[in-house]
């Protein structure tokens, strides 16, 4: 329906905790609609969460099929409403950037797989095992609805190999 | 706005970042990127410093002379118009991971294959690791390749490398994700 503005940090909505969605009506649809056309009008981005384009809904979109990280594991096209991680396993560290915070980068360890339980667009219960590069998408967007940034769980500076005690 | 790079280096200790940036505030410096780090025994500032009104360093060198007397090395450079800002750089970024027994040569042998090849080093720090009497070098490169190269070629490149240096190493892509 319509492609939304990305906020940038410092926007005090990037902060707030999002609520649920308990209602699937005409306003629930729209925004899910505006934050896959949000994703897919940004063409390098895997996911976009509802605070990003202004609403303080737990609404997130995943999307990493088309990006070469993500091509050969993944769910396609995710509408994560109300989602919830159920199970956390194994570790991975990326390089993370995001579009609300503009010209940074930094290394964020993640768990490399997660099972995450949430409602489609439908309002259908939903639970997935997601790896790789979809579970740390899922993870970024899940802390947008928390309101968190990858700023605030950077694991170490580009080097930490040698930050370590010999 | 002038910009000025500032270098300042001394025996580590608690308390040096506050005295240097405890000057800098009071005379009304903005603090752009910066980088510190402990390197050896020494503590290493580096900083992109802008003040409003100074137009040359000679207006507020003397300011660090506290600095000096306090036991650190304190240089300053005036930016040219333009000095301050990153430019955008496009293409893969891959981090080089290069370890093996010392011996003279490492750095420079990586980097000039790396520099022959347009490829630009973002951050690089090296350690000597090891005991005395087994010396380990390690070296960690961060660099942007150029649009007509990619990890693979680098690997391709390094490998003719190891042999030469009889040292370990890895290339792998780190080009950070946006989500």
């Amino acid at each position: 329906m319509a492609v939304r503005e990305i906020l940038v940090y410092p926007d005090p909505l990037l902060k707030t905790v999002c609520t649920p969605v308990e209602q699937f009506d005409a306003a629930t649809d729209a925004l899910v609609q505006d934050l896959l056309d949000t994703m897919i009008a940004a063409g390098h981005s895997v996911g976009v969460a509802a605070p990003q384009i202004g609403t303080t809904r737990r609404v997130v979109v995943v999307d990493v099929s088309k990006s070469k990280l993500g091509r050969d594991r993944n769910h396609g096209q995710l509408v994560l409403i109300n989602p919830q991680i159920l199970e956390r396993e194994g570790q991975e560290t990326m390089r993370e950037g995001c579009m609300s915070v503009p010209d940074y980068t930094g290394n964020v360890n993640r768990a490399s797989t997660v099972v995450v339980e949430f409602l489609d667009r439908q309002g259908n219960d939903q639970v997935i095992r997601a790896e790789g590069f979809e579970a740390v998408a899922i993870q970024h967007e899940i802390d947008h609805i928390d309101g968190l940034l990858f700023l605030d769980r950077v694991s170490s500076l580009k080097t930490d190999v040698f930050r370590r005690k010999r | 706005m002038k910009h000025y790079a500032l270098t300042i280096i001394g025996r580590d200790r608690p308390g040096i970042v506050s005295q240097v940036t405890e000057i800098l505030f009071r005379q009304g410096f903005n603090i752009a990127d910066s980088s510190c780090s402990i390197l050896g025994g020494q503590f290493a500032m580096i900083l992109i410093i802008a003040h409003p009104a100074h137009e040359s360093k000679e207006a507020f060198v003397n300011d660090f002379a506290p600095l000096e007397e306090s036991g650190l090395s304190v240089f300053v450079r005036t930016l040219k118009t333009g000095g301050e800002t990153r430019p955008h750089l496009e293409g893969e970024v891959c981090m080089i991971s290069v370890y093996g027994s010392d011996k003279p040569g490492i750095v420079y042998r990586v980097t000039k294959e790396l520099g022959e090849r347009q490829i630009n080093i973002t951050d690089l720090n090296t350690k000597l690791i090891g005991t005395e009497a087994r010396p380990v070098y390690v070296m960690m490169i961060e660099a942007v390749l150029p649009d007509n190269l990619d990890a693979a070629d680098l690997t391709t490149v390094m490998s003719g490398l190891k042999q030469e240096l009889q040292v370990d190493i890895t290339v792998r892509n780190i080009t950070p994700v946006e989500l």
